[in-house]
């Protein structure tokens, strides 16, 4: 070893010693006839014994049996000893004949003679040879040494090669000197040991060593050391030369192995021979050596001189030395798994198929090519000249857009492209534009290069499209394979700590415990059960697999198909997990690996941003609720009530929930979101409203679990059953009966009357308040939300959320803050009025509805305008009101809601019955107007008063209807101008004159005002009163037109006390029916 | 000019002995056989031999520029061989009747290529 190493440096120094003309003869020379030289060289060594033949044949037996004769017992004995002796001896002989030769023709005779002793045959280095023979002449002596050579010395060249360049070699400076001496003498000592070493071995050993001395061909060089010798014997040492690796272009590696062999061999025999004596690359295609070539010099310098311009490759920017002991990792050759039957592999190309799973069905002899089955991607030949559309010739390295998946059909086969086809129906194998297929698969031998093996990593899915396609329809999915295919990518399980983990496999087996740390492929285990429990030991994670126990809620983690679910274990065999799933209850069957225990339930629930029960727009004309979310879709059940899937992509948009959505029920009464309600026929389906979409309402249920529950009906299908916050809805609508007529008429119900009901948004939304009594009294708010008895208020103070009653509430100003009444129907210009209205009512109201005075105070002011269909009725405090001309000022208040008459039409659907009255309907669109500036305005003008002045009695009533009137109608004056009203001074004369003489009013009061009264009146009123009418009304008011009386009755009931019980029926009669007619037209 | 050189156009025809793993392209195969085991492979002119002992697919590319020396190529065993481009591994397997002969007639341990041999140490 030792001797290696000088080798080099006496090398060196015989460079330095040859003079430069030698040298560049020697240049000369070789370009002259390295060549031929080369070839004849190439020829002798690589086919010596077959092509050289008789004449090489017994040289070349001669020698090597020698070589392998010493090398021998050199194994059989002790290895390093002999080792050193045996070169030590051949070493110094070497040097001496070169030394005395004093030129090679010397030298080959003595290496004919030596024959024997000769030990390495190792291979001849041209340029080593050259380098000797340099002082022996001139140049063009060497053209003739070389014919020589070529006639007969062939073996006797190559041998002094050798020899000579064992010398070189392993020359030791010292040896030189004294090698004379030692020679004999070693020579001697060595042959003696041999011979023991032969004595003693068994005659048959001997016969053996014989037989391989001489009884056959021998090998090839090279041959009988390589099959000896083991690799840990062949382990680096410091002697040899470095390896260092040297940053290159990515993906240019190989080109510049090639590059550096090239120049070695180009500056071969030059002095600017390459000191390198390899160069590596491994570049693979998953390879971590990447970007690197490696060298292997004595020194760095050499390198840097080597690869001097060289591209591609970067000797000066990074280099680095591989330390000895790594060395042999770098040459680690890991046997690639083989392939076998059965197992499952990723194809790379063809690029149609680029990335398909595919099945090995059989791997060639020399494992590098496999006969795959895998589903087929045909369009049958409908690209078939490969011509695109653009009328281009198609690259066959772009794939277009590829076929799906599908298994062949023959009848598609023979029906767009017969002529291809051709195959054998009773084996299903068929041949269709030059490939096969058998039952449907496509089978084809493909190169191992050409197929991922490692990290395949089926689905479930994907490997259940191979089982399927058994004849007999059974499942014939090979767990077994997969789990192999599987266990090859353990590198992607992931344990965290935490994850129960069993060992099945190696010395630990058996062992359960709980990850505490993970450090790239070693899992810190904390045992828990058995012997070892409570000791902390690393595995590697290869043969690990996480453990449940049955019950154990679990979540699909890893690629199957059933990822995210999540379910209870339910059933264990081996590392296949059973689960039951928490959102669809269906049984799937996962690997342990794709589990981790779930601390959440039920699936993720969302998609994007849609989540489970969400309203979804599905198009201009449908919506639907989301009951199921899938990983890529959804299930939307839409307001037909039919389940689709949809992708996100098809979702328009996404509805808000609307909190103040709401319907009315099939008796009227209003739902809203949170109510439970039940159908009113079919199922009689019970539920908890979710959405309110139009008509349409989405019910969640507990009862069953179809879509999630949910269920869609129609409002108008419903009944109420319970109000979220204790809404009133005991009477179910309108009260029918209190609007009928004839009940009505009796005395004992004369003063019932359905409950005024308001419409829209409670007004009390998003005023503000003080509360004036309970904990909270004195404070101030915001209502935020309103039942019908309760407001919630968001404190200023702190920002809190109470209930209060309502009636606890006084609405104050928002600027100004001082208290106004938000119901009053002449806005807060009218506060004055609006109050007295209302406490008037307030007490009125005792009399017949006690529900209503508190929560439905808006009416207050709208049934002023009422009251004179009731006043009559329900008290007398009234009457002086009435009884002023002032009430005749107040009709138009009537007339005001009658002409609502108009906005009744449209708006009040569920609610027709209610609209009926005037009060009520009314309110919606008087409300505007009233609390508009016009209101104020009327009521602010002095002038207008005086108008009325003189018509009022000097009531407070009455000075207030006028104002009230003109809140209404825009001052009397203003009325005739009013076009709102849709009454002209004109028609005021007309009207005027109608009513009065029937209610026998004086002359003032209506002068003022009935004016607008029958304009109003006439124009709406109609539909819904002149129908009912008439019957009642005819006979008492005689010759007037039915509308005109309905307007007008109130005034003379109002005016004239004796007229008072009349009055009161003839308006409410007259509303009545026409109510109840609405009502049933709106159902 | 270097004859081992091969042009990148050419890489793609490049084959493996399986015996020796010398790396080199199909057509030279043909032309030259094998320098290490053409004495027993028989390559030379034999497009079908060629493709049962030398194989396309082999990972690494070692380039010995002097087999004597070089511990690589000793690591390797490939010492002994012809200067050249070698594959660090090469996947195959010898047929089977070759192996046998290499074994029986020729003494020959064959040593695979392929990785196989690695577990043995």
């Amino acid at each position: 070893m030792a001797d290696n190493h000088y080798g080099g440096d006496s090398e060196s120094e015989d460079d330095n010693f040859n003079p430069a003309p030698a040298d560049l003869s020697d240049e000369e020379q070789d370009a002259n006839d390295s060549s031929p030289r080369v070839s004849r060289k190439n020829d002798h060594r690589s086919s010596s014994p077959v092509a050289d033949g008789d004449h090489d044949e017994d040289e070349d037996e001669d020698e090597r049996p020698s070589g392998r004769a010493t090398k021998r017992p050199r194994i059989a004995a002790d290895d390093d000893d002999d080792d050193d002796d045996g070169g030590g001896g051949e070493d110094d002989e070497e040097e001496e004949d070169d030394e005395e030769g004093g030129g090679h023709r010397d030298g080959d005779e003595d290496d004919e003679e030596d024959e024997e002793d000769e030990e390495d045959e190792d291979d001849v280095q041209h340029s080593h040879r050259r380098k000797r023979r340099k002082p022996a002449g001139v140049g063009n002596l060497f053209d003739i040494e070389a014919e020589v050579d070529d006639e007969d010395e062939d073996e006797a060249d190559d041998r002094d090669g050798e020899e000579i360049e064992d010398f070189i070699d392993n020359a030791h400076p010292d040896d030189i000197a004294d090698s004379g001496g030692m020679n004999d003498d070693r020579r001697h000592r060595d042959l003696d040991r041999r011979r023991e070493l032969e004595a003693s071995l068994d005659a048959e050993k001997q016969a053996e060593i014989l037989r391989e001395r001489y009884g056959k061909r021998a090998p090839t060089r090279g041959y009988s050391d390589m099959a000896i010798v083991p690799k840990r014997l062949l382990l680096p040492s410091v002697n040899d030369p470095g390896i260092w690796a040297v940053r290159c272009k990515e993906g240019k590696e190989r080109e510049v192995v090639f590059s550096i062999i090239r120049r070695v061999e180009e500056r071969l025999g030059t002095k600017n021979e390459l000191p390198i004596t390899a160069a590596f690359e491994r570049a693979g295609p998953n390879s971590v050596m990447k970007g690197y070539v490696y060298i292997e010099a004595l020194r760095q310098n050499d390198i840097l001189l080597s690869l001097d311009g060289i591209l591609n490759v970067y000797p000066r920017t990074k280099m680095d030395l591989v330390p000895i002991k790594d060395m042999p990792d770098l040459l680690r050759v890991i046997k690639t798994p083989s392939l076998t039957p059965g197992a499952w592999v990723r194809m790379k190309r063809p690029a149609k198929h680029a990335g398909d799973l595919a099945q090995v069905l059989d791997v060639t002899e020399n494992g590098l090519e496999a006969r795959v089955r895998f589903i087929p991607r045909l369009d049958y030949g409908v690209r078939e000249d490969g011509i695109g559309p653009d009328g281009k010739r198609k690259r066959p390295g772009i794939p277009g857009p590829r076929p799906p998946q599908r298994l062949f059909s023959e009848a598609e086969a023979r029906k767009k492209n017969p002529r291809h086809l051709q195959g054998n129906p009773q084996t299903n194998s068929w041949t269709f534009m030059g490939d096969e297929f058998e039952n449907g698969f496509q089978v084809k031998d493909i190169k191992i290069q050409l197929l991922d093996v490692k990290d395949v990593n089926p689905t479930l899915e994907e490997v259940t499209r191979f089982a399927g396609g058994s004849e007999d329809g059974t499942e014939n999915l090979d767990l077994k394979a997969l789990a192999a295919s599987l266990k090859d990518s353990s590198s992607n399980v992931a344990y965290v700590p935490g994850d129960v983990i069993e060992v099945y496999e190696g010395e630990q087996r058996g062992v359960v415990g709980k990850a505490v740390d993970v450090r790239g492929d070693i899992v810190t285990l904390r045992v828990t059960e058995g012997n070892l429990s409570g000791q902390t030991i690393e595995v590697p994670n290869k043969g690990l697999r996480k453990l449940f126990k049955i019950g154990d809620h679990v979540k699909v983690i890893g690629g199957s198909r059933f990822r995210d679910e999540v379910g209870m274990v339910v059933n264990i065999s081996q590392d296949r997990v059973t689960l039951l799933t928490d959102q669809t209850n269906n049984e799937v069957t996962v690997f342990s690996k794709d589990l981790r225990a779930a601390s959440d339930i039920g699936g993720q629930g969302s998609l994007g941003q849609y989540s489970l029960l969400d309203l979804v727009q599905l198009d201009a004309t449908t919506v639907g609720c989301i009951v199921k979310v899938d990983r890529e879709s959804v299930g939307v059940l839409d307001q037909n009530g039919e389940v689709r899937q949809v992708m996100p992509s098809q979702i328009t948009n996404k509805l808000p929930k609307r909190r103040t959505a709401v319907a009315a029920d099939r008796s009227g009464s209003e739902i809203r979101l949170d109510d439970v309600v039940r159908e009113y026929g079919g199922q009689q389906r019970q539920g908890k409203i979710i959405h309110i979409h139009r008509s349409f309402i989405f019910l969640h249920t507990n009862t069953t679990n179809e879509n999630a529950g949910v269920f869609v009906t129609r409002a108008g299908n419903v009944n109420t059953i319970a109000a979220k916050g204790g809404r009133i809805n005991s009477g179910g609508g309108p009260d029918l009966t209190a609007m009928n007529p004839a009940m009505k008429r009796s005395p004992a119900e004369n003063n019932r009357m359905a409950a005024p009901k308001s419409f829209g948004p409670d007004r009390a939304i998003n005023q503000t308040v003080t509360i004036r009594r309970g904990g909270y009294k004195g404070l101030l708010g915001i209502v935020k939300d309103t039942t019908d008895t309760h407001a919630r208020v968001e404190l200023h103070t702190k920002s809190k959320i109470i209930t209060v009653p309502k009636a606890d509430l006084a609405f104050k100003d928002k600027v100004t803050g001082k208290p106004i009444d938000i119901y009053s129907r002449g806005g807060r210009g009218g506060g004055g009025f609006g109050g007295s209205g209302r406490g008037g009512f307030g007490g009125g109201g005792g009399g017949g509805r006690g529900d209503w005075p508190g929560g439905r105070t808006p009416m207050a002011s709208g049934a002023g305008g009422r009251t004179p269909a009731w006043g009559g009725a329900s008290s007398s405090s009234r009457t002086p009101a009435w009884s002023s001309n002032a009430s005749g000022a107040r009709t138009p208040a009537w007339q005001d809601g009658s002409r609502t008459a108009n906005p009744y039409d449209g708006n009040r659907t569920a609610y027709g019955g209610a609209t009926a009255y005037g009060g009520s309907g009314g309110r919606t669109p008087a409300w505007n107007s009233g609390s508009k500036t016009p209101a104020h305005d009327g009521f602010g003008h002095g002038s207008k008063t005086p108008a009325y002045g003189g018509s009022g009695s000097g009531d407070t009533w009455g000075s207030k209807t006028p104002a009230y009137g003109g809140g209404l109608s825009a001052p009397t004056p203003a009325a005739s101008g009013g076009a709102d009203w849709g009454y002209t001074p004109g028609a005021s004369g007309n009207s005027y004159d109608a009513p009065t003489p029937g209610a026998g009013l004086g002359a003032p009061t209506p002068g003022a005002f009935s004016a607008p009264t029958p304009g109003a009146y006439t124009a709406p009123t109609p539909a819904p009163i002149s129908a009912p009418t008439p019957g009642v009304w005819a006979g008492g008011w005689g010759g007037d037109t039915a509308p005109t009386p309905a307007a007008t009755a109130p005034t003379p009931g109002a005016s004239g006390s004796g007229y008072y019980g009349a009055p009161t029926p003839a308006p409410f009669t007259a509303e009545t029916p026409a109510a109840s007619g609405g009502y049933d037209d709106d159902e | 000019m270097s004859e081992n050189y091969v042009a990148p156009g050419q890489q793609r025809y490049l084959r493996a002995c399986m015996v020796c793993s010398i790396v080199m392209t199909h057509q030279r195969f043909r032309d030259e056989g094998c320098p290490n085991c053409e004495e027993f492979l028989h390559l030379q002119g034999s497009s079908e031999q060629i493709e049962s002992c030398t194989s396309s697919v082999f990972e690494g590319l070692i380039a010995i520029a002097d087999p004597t020396k070089s511990w690589i190529a000793k690591y390797n065993r490939l010492d002994g061989y012809v200067r050249g481009t070698y594959a660090n591994k090469v996947l195959g397997q010898l047929p089977d009747e070759i192996r046998t002969m290499l074994e029986e007639e020729y003494r020959i341990q064959y040593i695979p290529r392929d990785g196989s041999a690695t577990e043995a140490d």
